[in-house]
């Protein structure tokens, strides 16, 4: 295979934008896949983000424009990487590009389709807080502006009625009913993947009630609730109803003996919450219901601290296993053992739990397809990790972000940019074997 | 030349011509006479970003030969690049073309077409004025030098000299030690990463030492920096010899490390030289040199208390490292002296994932005791401390080991000013972006990495360093030029006093004082037109090409005409 200059980038998160747009700024061809519609992984789902508590899309936004718009980076969004066969310096890589039925090029984003659809889905990329359409963007804001359509909910695509209504309001154009997938395949020096990670499985945890109570959240629910471009336009409300919880329990390290490793930044997300919770309903009682407060490094203590004294009441408990979550008549009981082994009761509005980050549930079948190994908590293991290198156990695919374990953002930018130095050397090696 | 100015309206479909009168909007600006002899021609056209709209846009430039352009159509954040690009296809300079948004801005959020047409109109109006008071601006690339200043010789250090070697880029290392390896190459045996292999540092250092592309100066410290990014001017000097030598580089890797805090009677914490307390490197040293523990009386100690957070309340921070680092001593401890009973009174047990919370787990099941805490003092080696249920209580051990805060290297101040580098509230190094681009600084070129940001472990010090080599490696090419920013801020001579004003406001020191002529003077190459320094001068010498006043003053007086 001849020597081309191209980099195959697996998920468009902070990670891999940022890498993308470092290796095209040097000249080489990135090809960006990203399974969801949108490009922006997890930090657009956050309104603001610590430790600065900066709005997410002002952040990040004219990252994903500069994506978007760059001559040497192909995105192939709402894609698949089917197969990656090859070694160092030579891979070849399967995408498949999943029809959408709009045109990437014709469709504006005006937005004049989504109404007439007579098909309304739960919109999981808003935690299910709301319907979306069959033909939708995931959310308010997305980037590319373009719609696809869920053909399994479409009536038109299932078979189910010969609807046309999407196509007849758009007067661009966009859609076409007919559209297929594709299957593209290229050829790269090197491969990125950066697909991120996903949330512990709360419904795990019985005795916190996540599933059963309808006023128990997750930490990405309570992100999208808070959200002004979310699904309440950041009312912060209960589920189902229009009434702003007065007590709001967080519960920290929800699966952290479960999975064997503290998240780090799931403290850090809590005091988030205070915050946001304090900007919005300046007169409620939070508690955090906590074991270890874990903030290491120079930012982050000073990020709990500021929060001041009696914003939040600090609950020591020292087993957190013994800590339950009930209905009790009109709320919420948590009952949980003190400092010195006491039970206590708290009623309250709304729990959030901080759920530990995990492997995404794609993981072991995209490490199986690109031949890297996981390690034993199921993230992507690095071969020299003892020395910060991104390269995973196979030579010439590197990992970086969330997808080698849990991290903030600057940790996982950290780690894009050395994977985009590690590329670059690869690169300048096999250059260097063909002169 | 008389000027002949197009004016390009974008239907958008119906986005823009079903909600505004386009022919209405064409007619008025055709006739409009408020801009003297300058020719207007405008027109609209479907879809001006597809690919007939551009190449009717480059063709109509050309044939009509406009001198200016503004094209009315969506958000700049969408197609201001796209017909930026059209204009540089052809004769006219793109700095001599402007986008109005009367999308967004007009028929997106305006109901009544006619309302949403005078907005409109009055929109282009103001970019015609506008855009005939914009001036050409060009390019100027740069020449740049891509080789690496590395200052301090750690882990952090070497493994960004190695990442930019393993490119063949020249690296020279400033060390102000005798040796390579910082506080990792002290620690030897000890590491709590179980992927940190004892022999790392030493193997690291060799490869250092062997590698053609990297050269090492000892003892030495580096006195004059000048320039930016892509071409620095360095000098550095050996303490032993006194001898200076000139260097030149593109960037600047900063890797001097941290230190280790020093507890104060202030703080609660009174003890002399003869009683055993260590703090954590001397433990650690103890550790990895295979040395007994002994007292300073000779005798094996029976009880050893280890204190946390030793200096955390007082910076405001937690290190993140010395739970870890606490963890593994204790286990040391207990795998070869079983019987020395060991009390952590801790605070929180915070381990990010670096494998420290099978280290806690270890500690825990053999039978190391854990008080949880909320302050703690020493008198000697006697421990007093608060407990979490607000008792009080004093505890008398044999040996006290104290798990002390990472704090700046004493230098940083230094460097700071040497670099023109800020540190944060915290003195360490600042980030250019603490989230988005942390390993690189306001001053473009020179970055920061390892400790010398902030405190961390080995592993992540080194990815760091690896990060400062992926932004270099991608951005300082071999062999190419750099562009910078063309629509920069320049000092009026005429009009400057020197009264050094801009000076502080500028964060990325592009303005330096010439004192020979009494005046202050913007570097181009540094300058990003970030507009800050335009406000503070009092005579109103600075000129932010592209953000004149004059056209700022007409675009607004057209549009409230
Ligand atoms: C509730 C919560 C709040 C947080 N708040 C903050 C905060 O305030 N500040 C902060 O610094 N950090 C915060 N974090 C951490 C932060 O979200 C992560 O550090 C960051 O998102 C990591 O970026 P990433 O690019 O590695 O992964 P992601 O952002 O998850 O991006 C991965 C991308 O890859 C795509 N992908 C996944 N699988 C595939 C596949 N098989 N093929 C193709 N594409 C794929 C995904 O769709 C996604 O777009 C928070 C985390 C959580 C859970
Ligand atoms: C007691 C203790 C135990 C630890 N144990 C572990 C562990 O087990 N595992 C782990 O991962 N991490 C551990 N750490 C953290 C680890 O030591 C650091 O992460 C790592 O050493 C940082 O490397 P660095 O290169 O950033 O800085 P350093 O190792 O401090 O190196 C900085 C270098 O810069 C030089 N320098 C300073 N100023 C100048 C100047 N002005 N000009 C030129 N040179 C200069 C110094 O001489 C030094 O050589 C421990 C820390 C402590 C305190
Ligand atoms: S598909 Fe058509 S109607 Fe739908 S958003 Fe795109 S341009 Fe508008
Ligand atoms: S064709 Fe499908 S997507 Fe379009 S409106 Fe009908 S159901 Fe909705
Ligand atoms: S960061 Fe905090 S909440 Fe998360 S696992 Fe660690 S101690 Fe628990
Ligand atoms: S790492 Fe542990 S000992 Fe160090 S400051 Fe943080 S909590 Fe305290
Ligand atoms: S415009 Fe900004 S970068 Fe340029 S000199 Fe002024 S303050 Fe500095």
């Amino acid at each position: 295979m001849p020597k081309n200059g191209s980099v195959l980038i697996i998920g468009a998160g902070i990670v891999g934008m940022k890498a993308g747009l470092m290796l095209a700024g040097a000249s080489k061809k990135v090809h960006l896949v990203e399974k969801l519609p949108i490009i922006g992984g997890k930090v657009i789902k956050n309104e603001e983000s610590f430790p600065n508590m900066e709005c997410s899309t002002c952040m990040v936004a004219p990252v994903q424009q500069e994506v978007l718009q760059n001559p040497n980076i192909e995105t192939y969004t709402y894609s698949d990487v089917e197969s990656l066969s090859g070694s160092k310096g030579c891979y070849e890589v399967v995408i498949r590009r999943k029809a959408r039925y709009i045109s990437l090029v014709n469709c504006i984003g005006c937005g004049m389709c989504y109404d007439p659809c007579p098909v309304s889905i739960p919109n999981m990329w808003e935690e299910n807080l709301m319907d979306m359409k069959a033909v939708y963007v995931p959310t308010a804001g997305s980037l590319p502006n373009v719609p696809v359509i869920d053909s399994s909910k479409c009536l038109h695509l299932n078979g189910t009625q010969e609807c046309n209504l999407c196509v007849e309001s758009c007067v661009f154009d966009a859609i076409d009913l007919n559209d297929s997938d594709e299957v593209v395949t290229v050829e790269v020096e090197a491969v990125l993947i950066a697909s991120g990670s996903g949330l512990f499985d709360l419904s795990a945890l019985p005795n916190l009630g996540y599933g059963d109570l309808s006023a128990v959240y997750s930490p990405l629910e309570f992100e999208r609730l808070f959200a002004s471009n979310g699904p309440t336009q950041g009312e912060l409300t209960l589920r189902g109803s229009d009434i702003s919880p007065e007590r709001i329990a967080i519960i920290h390290c929800a699966g952290r003996s479960e999975v064997g490793y503290c998240s780090t930044v799931c403290c850090m997300y809590s005091f988030k919450f205070v915050r946001f919770l304090l900007h919005k309903l300046p007169e409620a009682r939070i508690y955090d219901l906590y074991l270890d407060i874990c903030v290491p490094g120079k930012s982050y203590q000073n990020f709990f601290t500021t929060l001041g004294e009696g914003s939040t009441t600090m609950l020591f408990t020292p087993s957190l296993e013994d800590v339950c979550v009930t209905e009790s008549d009109s709320a919420l009981r948590i009952s949980y053992p003190d400092t010195s082994g006491e039970s206590r009761e708290l009623d309250v509005d709304m729990v959030i739990l901080t759920a530990a980050i995990v492997p995404d549930s794609d993981l072991p079948e995209l490490a199986r397809i690109a031949g890297v190994e996981l390690d034993k908590f199921g993230f992507i293991k690095r071969t020299d990790e003892g020395s910060g290198s991104t390269e995973t156990t196979k030579a010439g695919i590197f990992a970086a972000g969330t997808v080698t374990g849990p991290g903030d953002i600057q940790r996982s930018v950290i780690q894009g940019e050395s994977a985009a130095g590690q590329i670059m050397e690869l690169m300048s090696t096999i250059d260097g074997e063909k002169v | 030349m008389k000027a002949k100015v197009g004016v390009y309206v974008c239907e958008c479909g119906p986005n823009i011509a079903g909600k505004t009168d386009l022919d209405e909007i064409i007619t008025y600006l055709s006739e409009f006479r408020g801009f003297g002899d300058v020719e207007l021609v405008v027109r609209k056209y479907g879809f001006l970003c597809s690919n007939q709209g551009k190449e009717y846009l480059e063709k109509e430039i050309r044939d009509l030969g406009l001198t200016h352009l503004v094209v009315g159509a969506c958000s700049p954040r969408d197609h201001d690049s796209t017909f930026k690009d059209v204009c540089g296809k052809t004769q006219l300079n793109p700095y001599l073309y402007k986008i109005i948004n009367i999308r967004e801005h007009c028929t997106w959020v305006i109901d009544d077409m006619d309302k949403a047409t005078e907005k409109a109109k009055s929109y282009l109006r103001a970019g015609i004025a506008r855009v005939l008071y914009q001036s050409e601006l060009f390019e100027s690339p740069i020449d740049v030098n891509p080789d690496v200043l590395v200052i301090g010789g750690g882990v952090a250090g070497m493994e960004a000299a190695l990442a930019l070697a393993g490119e063949n880029r020249s690296v020279t290392i400033v060390e102000k030690n005798d040796t390579l390896g910082g506080r990792a190459g002290k620690l030897r045996g000890f590491s709590f990463q179980e992927f940190n292999k004892p022999e790392q540092v030493e193997k690291l250092i060799e490869t250092i030492l062997g590698n053609p592309c990297i050269n090492v100066f000892l003892d030495s410290e580096v006195t004059s920096v000048i320039g930016f990014l892509g071409n620095f001017e360095i000098e550095h000097v050996s303490l032993e010899s006194k001898v200076i030598t000139e260097l030149f580089c593109g960037s600047i890797i900063t890797a001097t490390g941290a230190d280790l805090y020093e507890t104060t009677e202030e703080s609660g914490f009174k003890y002399s030289e003869s009683d055993d307390v260590y703090n954590s490197m001397e433990i650690t040293e103890m550790l990895s040199s295979g040395d007994e523990i002994t007292l300073r009386s000779g005798k094996e100690p029976e009880t050893i208390a280890i204190v946390h957070c030793v200096g955390r309340e007082e910076l405001g921070y937690c290190s993140g490292v010395c739970c870890t680092v606490m963890m593994k001593t204790a286990n040391m401890i207990k795998a070869r002296y079983p019987d020395i009973r060991i009390t952590q009174f801790y605070r929180d047990i915070c381990l990010p994932p670096s494998g420290g919370q099978e280290l806690y787990a270890a500690a825990r099941s053999s039978g190391v005791n854990f008080v949880k805490v909320q302050s703690t003092g020493l008198s000697g080696t006697t421990v007093k401390f608060k407990e979490k249920n607000g008792d009080e209580g004093e505890q008398f051990f044999d040996m006290v080991l104290l798990a002390s805060a990472l704090v700046p290297s004493k230098d940083t101040p230094a460097l700071s000013e040497l670099l023109g580098i800020p540190v944060d509230e915290t003195g360490f190094f600042q980030e250019a972006h603490r989230m988005t681009n942390p390993s690189a600084t306001t001053t473009d070129g020179v970055f920061i990495v390892g400790t010398s940001q902030g405190p961390r472990n080995i592993s992540d010090s080194m990815l760091f360093a690896r990060a400062s080599a992926g932004q270099i490696l991608t951005k300082l090419l071999v062999g190419e030029k750099l562009v910078p920013e063309v629509a920069v801020t320049e000092i009026l001579e005429a009009y400057c006093t020197g009264c050094g004003n801009c000076l502080d406001v500028c964060v990325y020191g592009a303005i330096y004082p010439d004192e020979a002529r009494g005046i202050s003077i913007v570097n181009e190459a540094i300058c990003r037109g970030c507009g800050n320094c335009y406000g503070s001068c009092p005579s109103g010498a600075l000129r932010t090409k592209h953000f004149t006043n004059i056209q700022l003053f007409r675009e607004v007086d057209e549009a409230l005409r």
